[in-house]
């Protein structure tokens, strides 16, 4: 991240595919010209040494071929050029090419010619050394204190140091504890080459030490086996770093001091002649190379690193003072003077880029894209603008539910329900003990008048019902195509349903126009329908039964029918046109008998259980219905007379509420134990990290004990909460038929039944916190205050904001009997008169009531748009941490 | 003070509904590019790697050229490495260890020793190069588990002191600023300049609160435990080599190699970044501190690593400390601040950053230490100051100056915070948040040419759809501002729709839908909101004053206490408080 880049002063690109690292660049006045211009020499893996002089005509310029004064192939890869006296006799600067087994010294020298494209440059072989030995890097320097000329000095990648007198070969020393070649530099303050070992140390050898330590190659042939330990050697000084270095420098800008910079891979540390750190650096990024330049101001010193995201920042000591772009990651940076300019900055790629370049404020040439923009025709967006607002006034005028237009009916699903059970009974895996369960086969078919996109298909049943397949997924439909499935439905779980119906529902995504993004499928659609389930599925006809412990008698208004006529399916025909008796029994065992009256105009239903009767009076029922209707009969009617069995059903409530605080008291005992549990952990860890192993003192014992407790009181919450499913299972039930009977009995219309069945049967699931009873409590309260209230005075009445799990239910009772009372006494159920109720309510005072609670308490469920106006209020609220 | 549009008008009532204000997204998540692991995404740790950019394309020169012109491949190998081209560094090195030993041999006597040498070197250098591939640096490895924060047996005290403690965010003494101006995350802190691993963390008091927080990307829910995060970083072990790991732990002679002190630093760093394997990482690490004698620092901080990952926080601080006896290095410094913050000595932290910084004079990493703890007490103003300290170090440092940047924003200087956001742009940094915070700050700068064409492009640059509804949330606060209010509500839908768990904007939505008078709207919204965002004050204010309204004076009783307790200097808050009080009273 810069704001600037560096200038571009003069570049190039070496060669084809050529691999340059980092002692393959060099900047000296090689050939001696003596007017203080530096010359650049890289050499490459693949042989090649160049030279340059850079003079760009001007700025960012192609390079002159004129430039380019030398290139040589040499024969062997070239690992590291360095300049330096090495010729004995002069003290001019010759050019040194370390290969992997040799060593070269050039002269470079030019001749002039008439002009400058006529100038000659060549090299001349002085001397080279052959190497015994893999080289992998070298130094050069006064080693001993020699005036005038440069020793070198050659690291092999076997770890051994030669030292090179010139023309002659002085000798060889092995590193201990050698493993990978590190960096290597030699301080002429001091005297000693330092280098970084794979111990990950920072370490000083002194040149005469290493000159006096047993030769290495005179006990080559003696004591091969322990070469490598080279043990003979002593060190100067150690300095653990804790990573590997990349390179080391070792500078000294002003007289006396001289400081030895270690580029490592994650630090970057100045160390004191005696290896003490000066200074260290964290970098937060990757260096490549790096070079100390300068003193600018007294007792700092300015360096230059460079690194892996393409930057080269300038440091003064540790405060960054430039940070600057380069076009590619350098594997090598030098500073050379050129011409009249001093201070150019040589950068070097392993894939040959080659620049010379200098700090300036050139923005760093980061344009952000252009976000396409178009030619806005104002009069255009102005029309679709208003359109889309029209669109959006229409949506928001239904308050957030997309309406369902009947018109649009893409897409159609039927349900048939096929009128015999299976031969072969389809179900798996059925709890309920009785023999064969049978099951009844369902067809759906989706019929499509447009193309519709991934539809897919739902088929859901109430739960102790299952179906033999619950989810399909379809390839896009054509238009004026259909899809079939066929799947079953039987009895799964050992206890009777409350309704024998399903539903199906297929959702689909019909394509837009404007089909702008991919991503995009199209509007989402649902179509759906509901089927109904023959009484077959789940009981078939047995032994009436006389005795029973609850009777119905239902009254109508037309002479009895046969059952023959209406109960085909269940009565067996040889036993005569005349059966008016009829028993049913369910399987999950219990029996239920249907009596005709043979004289007056009733019916009467009777079982041991309150529950049971329900399916069969709504069958009854609804097959009278269904044989009157066919007669064109129209004024035919069921009435019920005999007292709502209000008793037997107050006791379902209470089973079902007892088995609602079993779970709450499991609940508490988990969370209980749960703390005990992890109290015994916590324990536990202490102990277990404890220093000075100390006993358990039974610990684990108490750990495991509390551990069976959890897992028993879990298993007995499991077994609770089926008990409780199957209560609520019956409560339903029940309900059902406590509100066919209220309807029977009071003649209520198809609109009061509906708020009877929303009073008594909210939608939402019967959960701990938030269940039936209180639910239920709510909505009739809520009725018996609006529109069955018997004054205004009672319309005052408060109730607590929050719905919670009532202390027992009494209340309920009472308000269930009060109900039943005002019903019968003539009271209406409507709900529109509760608007002006509920007007009249607030207009007068203040600080009058809130309407309703049960009704207000919307929450907005996220993950969908619309709202749930059904009564009670989502779990979510009690959560509440 | 300049009227700020931030705040729907107050004049109509004391108790006017409050506007959540404008929120900027934490931070331009920018890649301050190749940062060493400094994790910038609320996803999770870092997993930048530093090595594996080069893996695909360079692949094909390995090998090839080193043969050609008799390169010798140790040093290919090892030339590669130094160019960060690990994949094929520890492809050329396969092949050494790969080549039968009769080659090496082939009749020089000498060269037979050597051949152990070479294995070992080339053996070496595969084990660096495939450690750097997935190198994160350990300091900013930062992820605390429920587990941790349940089991966690270092707390000295129940309450802690004021000042003292990171887990009370509530104890601010530096002047931050409240909660009406700058928003708070759920874990009670305001809301950072640059997202980090520990800025998303809350601790929960209990383990039901816990579990009970959803866990999104960008809620304080911890994860479950802290080692679900390492491990999915330690798979690079599973995927690196189709014939089974390189190194086979289970068979390793630990021993051995511990006393092999240039082979064993490298085998830790491998089994420690690339198998992720802590507990053999610890036993090898203290077999050659003891084979060292105790004498090398390096190895004790690696034991303290270990210990840290462990949860021994005691027995790590031991091992730093020593380790910072014997040689004073940055990183150890760091290890040691990170201890204590973990075992929530912020204070203690703070004096050591300090001593580092005696010692080593302007590092960047120490000031930046010791401002983010600062930022998590809640001192702002100390941590913008030592954030400025950092820019004097290395001015280029991207989350010192986002930091310094949404400080200015919430300080109610969009100027400044402009000036700081446009620098960040010039660096290079392109992305949505960035642009979104631009666009915030030039409309509070009234500079309003700039502010709907940065949405424009925050929006064209949005990766995710949590972004999305951040930029459309903040465009909705620009329409409310120039009153637009068809537009805001759009918006703000538009928020809902990338976005549903979007708590700020169901707020905004119902004080919209307040002022058309839709009363059960506006209560059922604002119940959303509050369900959604406990931590938040204004929709449990909004409930109150809605109810006060209508005349339900029991509820807004309760919805204000709410609302104080989420923020206990709301004066409005406590005038209806009162105000209800002594109505009351008078019944």
């Amino acid at each position: 991240m810069s704001l600037f880049k560096a200038r571009d002063w003069w570049s190039t690109i070496l060669g084809e595919k050529e691999e340059f690292d980092q002692g393959c660049l060099c900047v000296a006045d090689v050939d001696n010209s003596g007017s203080g211009q530096d010359k650049v020499i890289v050499g490459s893996y693949k042989g090649y040494l160049r030279i340059f002089n850079p003079h760009p005509v001007k700025l960012g310029d192609e390079v002159q071929p004129e430039d380019l004064l030398l290139e040589v192939q040499l024969r062997e890869p070239i690992l590291q050029v360095e300049v330096g006296k090495f010729v004995s006799g002069t003290e001019g600067l010759h050019l040194a090419v370390l290969h992997c087994r040799k060593l070269c010294v050039y002269a470079v020298s030019g001749t002039q010619g008439n002009v400058e494209h006529g100038n000659q440059y060549q090299i001349k072989l002085m001397y080279e050394h052959n190497l015994q030995r893999t080289a992998c890097n070298m130094t050069y320097g006064p080693f001993g204190g020699v005036k005038g000329r440069d020793l070198i000095c050659i690291q092999s990648m076997d770890g051994m140091l030669m030292l090179f007198e010139q023309e002659s070969y002085a000798f060889g020393r092995f590193l201990p504890g050698f493993l990978l070649p590190g960096p290597l530099a030699y301080s002429s303050r001091t005297d000693s080459f330092i280098t970084v070992s794979s111990c990950q140390q920072v370490e000083s050898y002194k040149y005469h030490v290493l000159a006096f330590a047993t030769d290495a190659d005179e006990r080559q042939d003696t004591e091969q086996q322990k070469l490598s330990s080279g043990k003979r050697l002593a060190v100067d000084w150690v300095l653990n770093i804790g990573e590997q270095a990349l390179d080391i420098c070792v500078v000294s800008f002003n007289q006396g001091v001289s400081s030895v910079f270690v580029l490592g891979e994650r630090n970057f540390f100045c160390l004191k002649d005696n290896g003490q750190i000066r200074f260290m650096k964290k970098l937060d990024y990757s260096p490549s190379c790096f070079i100390p330049y300068c003193s600018v101001q007294e007792g700092t010193i300015n360096t230059l690193i460079a690194n892996h995201s393409k930057m080269l920042n300038v440091y003064q000591d540790v405060t960054l003072k430039w940070a600057t772009q380069l076009p590619f990651i350098p594997v090598s940076v030098k500073v050379a003077n050129f011409q009249d300019l001093k201070g150019v900055i040589v950068t070097l790629s392993d894939d040959g880029h080659l620049q010379c370049s200098y700090l300036g404020t050139d923005p760093s040439l980061f344009q952000a894209p252009k976000v396409d923009s178009r030619e806005i025709n104002y009069e255009e967006m102005n029309a679709e603008m208003k359109e889309l607002q029209k669109i959006i006034r229409e949506a928001t005028k239904t308050q957030d539910v997309l309406p369902e237009s009947e018109k649009q009916r893409d897409v159609t699903v039927t349900a048939e329900v096929s009128p015999d059970l299976d031969e072969e009974s389809q179900a798996i895996d059925s709890e309920v003990k009785a023999g064969a369960v049978p099951s009844v086969t369902v067809k759906i078919t989706i019929q499509s008048r447009v193309a519709a996109q991934k539809p897919s298909l739902a088929v859901c049943v109430q739960a102790p019902l299952a179906v033999t397949c619950d989810q399909f997924v379809f390839g896009d439909l054509e238009p004026d195509s259909s899809e079939t499935v066929v799947l079953s439905v039987f009895l799964k779980e050992n206890c009777s349903p409350s309704e024998l119906e399903g539903t199906c529902m297929v959702s689909y995504n019909i394509p837009t126009e404007m089909n702008l993004c991919s991503f995009i499928l199209g509007i989402p659609r649902v179509a759906q329908c509901n089927f109904s389930l023959p009484l077959k599925l789940i009981c078939f006809p047995a032994q009436p039964s006389k005795a029973a412990n609850h009777k119905l008698t239902i009254d109508t208004n037309k002479p009895p029918i046969s059952f023959v006529t209406i109960f085909p399916d269940f009565v067996d025909p040889s036993e005569g046109d005349q059966a008016n008796v009829l028993g049913f029994e369910f399987l999950t065992g219990s029996k239920t008998t249907l009596l005709a009256s043979k004289t007056s105009q009733r019916y009467r239903v009777q079982s041991d259980q309150l529950e049971d009767l329900w399916l069969v009076t709504k069958e009854l029922i609804h097959r009278l219905g269904v044989h009157f209707k066919k007669q064109n009969c129209k004024d035919f009617a069921c009435t019920f007379s005999g007292s709502i069995p209000l008793q037997e059903y107050f006791e379902l409530i209470d089973r079902h509420f007892e088995l609602r605080l079993n779970a709450e008291k499991f609940q508490e005992l988990l969370s209980e134990r749960a703390v005990q549990f992890r109290a015994i952990e916590r324990r536990l860890l202490t102990r277990f990290k404890d220093k000075t192993p100390a006993p358990l003192q039974h610990l684990d014992t108490l750990l495991e004990g509390t551990f069976r407790e959890v897992i028993a009181l879990a298993d007995a919450a499991e077994e609770n909460q089926a008990n409780m499913f199957q209560a609520f299972a019956k409560l339903k039930s029940a309900t059902h038929l406590v509100i066919l009977l209220i309807s029977l009995w009071q003649k209520l219309s198809t609109d009061q039944v509906a708020i009877l069945e929303a009073t008594f049967l909210p939608l939402a699931e019967d959960t701990q916190e938030l269940g039936w009873e209180e639910t239920v409590d709510a909505a009739v309260s809520y009725l018996l205050r609006t529109c069955l209230s018997k004054s205004s005075k009672e319309q005052a009445l408060t109730l607590s904001s929050q719905l919670s799990m009532p202390k027992d239910t009494s209340r309920l009772k009472k308000n269930i009997t009060l109900f039943c009372d005002r019903l019968a006494k003539g009271g209406r159920l409507s709900l529109s008169t509760d608007s002006a109720t509920q007007q009249a309510a607030v207009m007068p005072g203040g600080c009058a009531t809130i309407p309703e609670s049960d009704l207000e308490e919307r929450t907005i469920i996220p993950g969908s748009t619309a709202m749930f106006s059904s009564n009670g209020h989502i779990t979510k609220q009690k959560s509440k941490p | 003070r300049r009227q700020g549009p931030r705040r729907l008008p107050r004049a109509a009532s004391p108790a006017a509904p409050v506007l959540r204000p404008g929120r900027p997204r934490r931070g331009p998540a920018a890649p301050r590019q190749h940062q060493r692991g400094r994790p910038l995404s609320a996803s999770g740790p870092a997993r930048r790697q530093r090595g594996g950019r080069r893996r695909g394309p360079g692949r094909s020169s390995a090998g090839a050229p080193a043969g050609e012109m008799g390169l010798e491949p140790l040093f290919q190998a090892s030339s590669y490495f130094r160019r960060r081209k690990f994949r094929e560094c520890a492809d050329v090195c396969s092949q050494l260890l790969e080549r039968p030993p009769g080659e090496q041999v082939a009749g020089a006597g000498p060269y037979f020793t050597f051949y152990f040498i070479l294995i070992q070197a080339a053996w070496n250098l595969k084990t660096r190069a495939l450690t750097e591939m997935v190198y994160v640096d350990e300091i900013d490895m930062d992820q605390e588990g429920i587990a941790e924060m349940i089991l966690d047996e270092n707390a000295i005290a129940q309450v802690a002191r004021p000042g003292t403690s990171l887990k009370l965010p509530g104890t601010s003494q530096g002047g931050g600023p409240s909660p009406a101006v700058r928003p708070v995350t759920q874990s009670g802190r305001p809301i950072t300049g640059f997202v980090r691993p520990s800025t998303q963390s809350g601790r929960p008091s209990t383990m039901e609160q816990a579990i009970r927080t959803p866990r999104t990307a960008l809620t304080a829910r911890p994860i479950t435990s802290a080692s679900g995060g390492c491990v999915r970083l330690g798979t690079a072990s599973m995927l690196t080599n189709p014939d089974g790991p390189f190194i086979n732990l289970s068979r390793l002679n630990l021993t051995k190699y511990a006393q092999k002190p240039k082979l064993a630093k490298a085998l830790f760093e491998y089994i420690f970044h690339h198998e992720n394997d802590v507990k053999n990482a610890l036993d090898l690490a203290a077999l050659a501190t003891e084979h060292a004698q105790f004498k090398d620092w390096w190895w004790k901080v690696q034991i303290g690593k270990c210990y840290y990952r462990l949860g021994l926080y005691r027995e790590a601080e031991k091992q730093f400390k020593s380790a910072l006896k014997q040689q004073d290095m940055v990183d150890t410094i760091l290890y040691l601040a990170k201890v204590y913050v973990r075992l929530d000595q912020p204070v203690t932290a703070l004096n050591l950053f300090k001593q580092g910084l005696d010692r080593f004079p302007g590092e960047v990493t120490l000031i930046c230490g010791i401002a983010r703890i600062y930022e998590e007490m809640n001192n702002i103003s100390s941590a913008a100051e030592y954030y400025k300290d950092v820019l004097k170090q290395d001015n280029t440092h991207v989350e010192a100056i986002a930091c310094i940047g949404s400080n200015h924003f919430y300080s109610d200087q969009p100027e400044i915070a402009l000036r700081f956001y446009r620098r960040l742009l010039q660096m290079g940094v392109y992305n949505c948040q960035l642009f979104n915070n631009l666009g915030l700050c030039c409309f509070y700068a009234q500079q309003y040419d700039m502010t709907l064409s940065s949405f424009e492009r925050a929006l064209f640059l949005a990766e995710n759809e949590e972004e999305t509804a951040d930029v459309w949330y903040n465009l909705g606060h620009v329409a409310v501002g120039i009153g637009d209010l068809n537009l805001a509500y759009q918006c703000f839908k538009l928020t809902l729709v990338n976005n549903n768990d979007y708590a700020e904007a169901y707020n905004n939505l119902a004080v919209l839908e307040m002022r058309k008078g839709h009363t059960e709207q506006a209560r059922a919204l604002l119940q959303t909101a509050s369900s959604l965002a406990p931590h938040m004050y204004e929709p449990h204010f909004n409930i109150a004053i809605l109810s006060e309204k209508v005349g339900d004076l029991q509820r807004s009783y309760t919805a204000a206490q709410k609302s104080e307790e989420a923020f206990p200097g709301h004066v409005d808050t406590q005038q209806l408080l009162k105000q209800l009080k002594e109505h009351f009273a008078m019944l």
